[in-house]
């Protein structure tokens, strides 16, 4: 079939919407304009049809937006319409930005109404909130004048996604839940009942569902979902009763993305001891759902662990620091990891489908799978991949980004997904050999192949799926590129010895990789969820939210996960 | 000292007078803001957010939505107000008006030393009365074309521009009156009217279509874009090729027993689509009949182009609600399965045809024998101004329903307000005891309407209270206030009438939440504070 396998996504949570935000701006950073002449081929490229969906405004310009669907509080969009910023329908309070784009100016709006005939007399009376506060970046970004070179500080000031948003969204995309806004100190919509509540309330529920309808309706071969959300609140509750009507209306693939934050959750007129109880009680019935719901399902955080971290320990990435509880930072690693994993079923004429893509690392029933990462790859300098993974030894490539669990070296499924490793760069030609010769996976000819040969030879009786594109992760701005150390080169390669890049340059794209891993340790996951629901005070939970949380729903879940977690039990089984 | 103070030293609260003070003085903050909307000279208020979005409204409902409210006692009153927009669709700002007086009326004689029991008891007598009055003055209607159009036109010269407001008026008067039952004796199913926008640049019109229009189109550049004489199959069928469970991989040894597989799979789709396709030639061959399917699930490309190629019209997708407006407009059924379609499956229309604009199109199903759903088509420069436009439809065929089910008017203008008035104060003297104080309150307060009415139209309050009154003892009949002219009318004769249940529904719910925020002797703030990690 020649016809686009589109995919629809969905980013529920403030958190999700960070990911995306940073996702979206990987996509855009990626596309590539006729009259640039690459070295990358075709089919290695990936197919933007599929995320991205072509319009035409009020204006008759055409636009390129992402086929997405979001969800959010009333407050984190700061400078952004609900409408988006391409199809009007606003009016753009900044004198400066105001010929730049489709927004109007609030006499004309005003003037508009009174002619259309809605304001009964002259009486037209304008109450305007304080103007919202648009981050340097975003103004630069209008102006059209962002300067590569200049620092925009964005880790230590966006206060939100809408700060760093290179990407612009179609008016069909931006929700807010009616009647809540946005507290940084708390989660205003906490737990996941009063998400299910939201999802069954009549005021959210038809717009919603219309919005998903007239996304799928222009699909010729919509192939399944891409589902990210906040677990730790109640937006879990919100994307686990869309994943059921996703199920219900379309029978699709979804890979769903439940997301941590990186920092220590707590809700309204909540201590720590019931806000742990609430989290706990969160994820419970969100995995419960999501191993019913889901094709498959990863979690994702950059913490180690997610209970009882009180000191917010981090995964390490070797070349790579970044503040434990900064959003900004740890939200563009998951989008990294997030882009990366994902690139196998979106290059061009790929065979690959979302849902073989899913069946393969999830099998008889596993739906819960381990993410991993290298980012930056480590490949040395004038180093060759042949040489690199000869010289790793038993020393693992990949970081976990999945909390509290390792998935192992053997009796691993896994998809594994490599980027910017150029060809030439795989061994050397046959005259200047040396070395290489004797090696076994001199006899490889792709990226992709070699990784296969190193995950045969090194993990014990494991399945793994190779893929690789020579992309690399563009890591200019709006990424933050202040992560990388400075032993790390322009184009994201270790550099050898003690040596440091040049002082005043930036890291502009890295190689990495990124894998999906499914193994009987990932039960481990599963049993420290579980064993915090020990101390959980059920009665306590009942009494705070008010919001229909049933001891028989909440103890079914309970059972039911342990059910889910006896698919993993068997070690040998593959 | 507040025995809670014992328990807890650092909790917040206020007694008796002080409790009062804070919910008299939240009622009238709201009142306050939604003062100036109420009636047809009541400002408009554009509302732009920090981020430049436009809301447009003076609906009650509207502002008291878009205003986040934090006080308790006040988001009290709105949920009342919400209440009161649930259940009849109108009045939430006269809701929100007379609570407020009433609490304000109530305060002169509290301070004075009055008890607050007392004053809540002389309140539902008063409440009483006022109703049996309302019961008075209905006027029963016969449900026909005219008594209709003068409540919608009420409700909606209160919303938008008069000119607006009458076209409106016709608009969803023709829209009840179509899919009513012939006796018209039933409150219409209002899900069965469909509101669809279309943002037009320089279109600003609103009309009925007496079929539906759907959002969305044909997806396939050779299907035709109009046609007549068109039988509508409506289904629920997929004719798409995919692996619908998610773990049915299938089995596989060779590259050719894969494509067998494939085959198969798709083949049994196009036998569904052979079945259609049979079907249309059944029906259409030989006649000037057209074909169009209309379908709940998804159309893949390959049958869109089996189809096209047989000149049939296929819609995918379609709303989930309009499968039943499509059965009710056009007649025939919604199928859920081809395996035995029948020509009495079919509905008819007599014309159906694609609208395109900009990115969205719409398709227009037009000319059904004897429609029972009906679409009112809304056309406006931009977003807001549909919004505004759509809440005020919705009020105006809320207000026709209402009338419908109630077979009753009420006089508006004010007119009930000033009659209960009067009716109260002669009440008043037949009650012994202090609560006569609170009937007399009550009877205040209901003035607040023709009050506000005046202010907001640029005349005197109590100028016009006066003349209202006066006029009012004199005549039999219900006089209300001429915001024209200033002077005393007879609400009847110009055609201002309000819904029965709207009235009675405000004075139930507002004399209720009025009493229970008197009746509040501590207000208190206690409890866990979020510990902040």
């Amino acid at each position: 079939m020649d016809h686009t396998r589109e995919i629809l996504t969905f980013q529920f949570g403030t958190y999700a919407n960070y990911v995306g935000a940073h996702f979206w701006n990987q996509q855009e950073a990626n596309f590539r304009y006729e009259d640039e002449s690459d070295q990358v081929a075709e089919e290695q490229l990936p197919n933007n049809d599929i995320l991205y969906r072509e319009g035409l405004n009020a204006l008759n310009r055409t636009t390129y937006t992402p086929r997405l669907l979001s969800v959010d509080l009333a407050g984190t969009l700061g400078h952004i319409p609900v409408t988006g910023e391409l199809y009007g329908n606003f009016v753009q309070r900044d004198g400066e930005l105001l010929p730049l784009g489709t927004g109007e100016e609030l006499q004309r709006a005003r003037q508009q109404a009174e002619e259309s005939g809605v304001s009964a007399s002259q009486h037209l009376d304008v109450q305007e909130q304080p103007q919202a506060p648009i981050s340097e970046y975003q103004r630069d970004l209008l102006k059209n004048s962002v300067a590569p070179e200049k620092n925009y500080k964005l880790a230590e000031t966006a206060n939100s996604w809408a700060d760093f948003l290179y990407a612009r969204y179609h008016p069909r995309t931006l929700n807010i839940l009616p009647g809540l806004v946005r507290d940084p100190t708390v989660q205003a919509l906490g737990t996941y009942s009063a998400g299910t509540e939201l999802w069954q309330g009549a005021a959210f529920n038809d717009e919603f569902c219309d919005r998903i309808r007239l996304y799928v309706e222009e699909c010729d071969g919509l192939q399944g979902f891409h589902v990210l959300f906040d677990i730790d609140d109640g937006f879990g509750g919100l994307a686990v009763k869309c994943l059921e009507h996703l199920n219900d209306e379309y029978s699709r693939a979804s890979f769903a993305l439940p997301l941590h934050h990186p920092r220590i959750t707590s809700y309204p007129q909540a201590d720590s001891r019931l806000s742990h109880s609430i989290r706990v009680v969160n994820s419970v019935l969100s995995y419960n759902q999501l191993s019913e719901q889901a094709a498959m399902f990863t979690p994702l955080s950059t913490l180690e662990t997610i209970w009882r971290n009180t000191n917010l320990k981090s995964r390490s990435l070797p070349g790579i620091q970044w503040q434990a509880d900064n959003l900004y930072q740890t939200s563009a690693l998951l989008a990294a990891f997030l882009d990366t994993a994902t690139l196998g079923y979106r290059l061009r004429q790929t065979p690959e489908s979302l849902l073989r893509f899913c069946e393969r690392v999830s099998p008889s029933g596993r739906k819960m799978t381990a993410a991993g990462m290298a980012l930056p790859f480590g490949l040395r300098e004038g180093q060759d991949l042949i040489e690199f993974l000869d010289q790793s030894g038993d020393h693992a490539l990949l970081t976990q980004l999945t909390p509290g669990c390792e998935p192992g070296t053997s009796y691993v499924m896994q998809s594994v997904t490599a980027r910017g490793i150029p060809a030439e760069r795989l061994k050397r030609p046959r005259e200047q050999a040396g070395e290489q010769l004797r090696m076994a996976a001199y006899g490889c000819d792709s990226v992709s192949h070699m990784l296969q040969l190193y995950y045969q030879c090194s993990y014990h009786g494991s399945v793994t799926n190779a893929a690789a594109t020579p992309l690399p992760l563009k890591t200019q701005l709006p990424f933050p590129y202040e992560m990388f150390s400075v032993g790390i080169s322009g184009n994201g390669l270790r550099l050898p010895g003690e040596s440091e890049r040049e002082p005043g340059t930036r890291v502009d794209s890295a190689p990495m990789l990124a894998a999906l891993q499914n193994s009987t340790k990932l039960g481990e996951h599963l049993d420290n969820l579980h064993a915090q629901t020990h101390r959980v005070q059920l009665a306590k939970l009942q009494a705070h939210s008010n919001s229909g949380l049933e001891r028989d729903d909440y103890e079914t879940a309970l059972d039911q996960l342990l059910e889910f977690r006896d698919l993993y039990a068997d070690s040998q089984y593959l | 000292m507040a025995s809670i103070s014992l328990l807890n030293p650092k909790a917040e609260f206020a007694r008796a007078a002080q409790a009062l003070a804070i919910n008299i003085s939240a009622a009238k903050g709201l009142q306050d803001v939604m003062r100036t909307n109420l009636g047809p000279k009541g400002t408009v208020k554009m509302l732009v957010s920090g981020a430049g979005d436009i809301k447009i409204t003076k609906d009650g409902n509207v502002l008291l939505h878009e205003m986040q409210i934090q006080h308790p006692t006040a988001s009290m009153i709105a949920r009342a107000s919400t209440a009161q927009d649930d259940s009849t669709g109108d009045g939430t700002t006269t809701t929100v008006m007379l609570i407020g007086e009433l609490l304000k009326q109530a305060d002169i004689y509290l301070s004075e030393g009055l008890h607050p029991r007392i004053m809540t008891e002389g309140f539902e007598k008063a409440r009483d009365k006022a109703l049996e009055v309302l019961d008075k003055v209905k006027i029963p209607v016969e449900i026909n074309k005219k008594s209709l159009v003068e409540v919608a036109n009420t409700s909606l010269k209160t919303k938008v521009h008069p000119a607006l407001a009458d076209l409106l008026t016709d608009v969803c008067v023709d829209a009840v009156l179509t899919i009513a039952s012939a006796d018209k004796t039933k409150p219409v199913d209002l899900y069965m009217v469909e509101l669809m926008e279309m943002q037009h640049k320089t279109d600003t019109d609103t009309q009925l279509v007496r079929g539906l229009v759907l959002d969305h189109g044909a997806r396939h550049p050779d299907m035709p874009k109009r046609l007549e004489n068109a039988y509508i199959l409506t289904a629920n069928v997929s004719l798409e090729y995919e692996k619908a469970e998610v773990n049915s991989g299938f089995f596989y040894k060779t590259a050719e027993e894969r494509e067998a597989f494939v085959r198969a799979e798709r083949d049994f789709i196009d036998q569904r689509v052979k079945k259609v396709i049979e079907l249309k030639r059944s029906v259409c061959d030989g006649t000037e009949k057209t074909f169009v399917l209309i379908n709940q699930k998804g159309i893949d490309p390959i049958s869109l182009d089996a189809l096209a190629k047989e000149g049939i019209l296929a819609l995918r997708r379609a709303k989930r609600r309009n499968m039943e407006r499509l059965a009710l407009a056009c007649g025939g059924t919604a199928m859920n399965s081809f395996d035995d379609l029948q020509e009495e499956h079919l509905g008819y229309a007599g014309v159906v045809y694609e609208h395109v604009l900009g990115e969205n199109k719409y398709t227009f199903v037009e000319d059904c024998k004897n429609p029972l759903s009906v679409t009112i088509l809304i056309k406006g420069p931009n977003k807001h101004t549909i919004t505004q436009i759509k809440d005020a439809i919705r009020d105006g065929l809320r207000a026709i329903n209402n009338t419908i089910a109630d077979k009753a008017l009420v006089p508006g203008a004010g007119a009930f307000e000033v009659r209960a008035y009067n009716e109260l104060v002669a009440f008043k003297d037949t009650i012994k005891g202090k609560s006569r104080l609170a009937v007399q309150a009550f009877a205040d307060a209901l003035l607040v309407i023709p009050k506000t009415l005046a202010v907001n139209s640029g005349y005197d309050a109590q100028d016009t209270i006066v003349k209202l009154t006066v006029e009012d003892r004199l005549n039999p009949e219900l006089v209300g206030l001429d915001l024209a002219t200033g002077e005393p009318m007879k609400p009847v004769d110009l055609g201002i009438y309000d819904n029965y249940i709207v009235k009675k529904q405000i004075l139930n719910s507002c004399s209720i939440i009025a009493s229970n925020l008197l009746l509040v002797d501590e207000v208190m703030r206690a409890g866990m504070t979020s510990l902040k990690g």
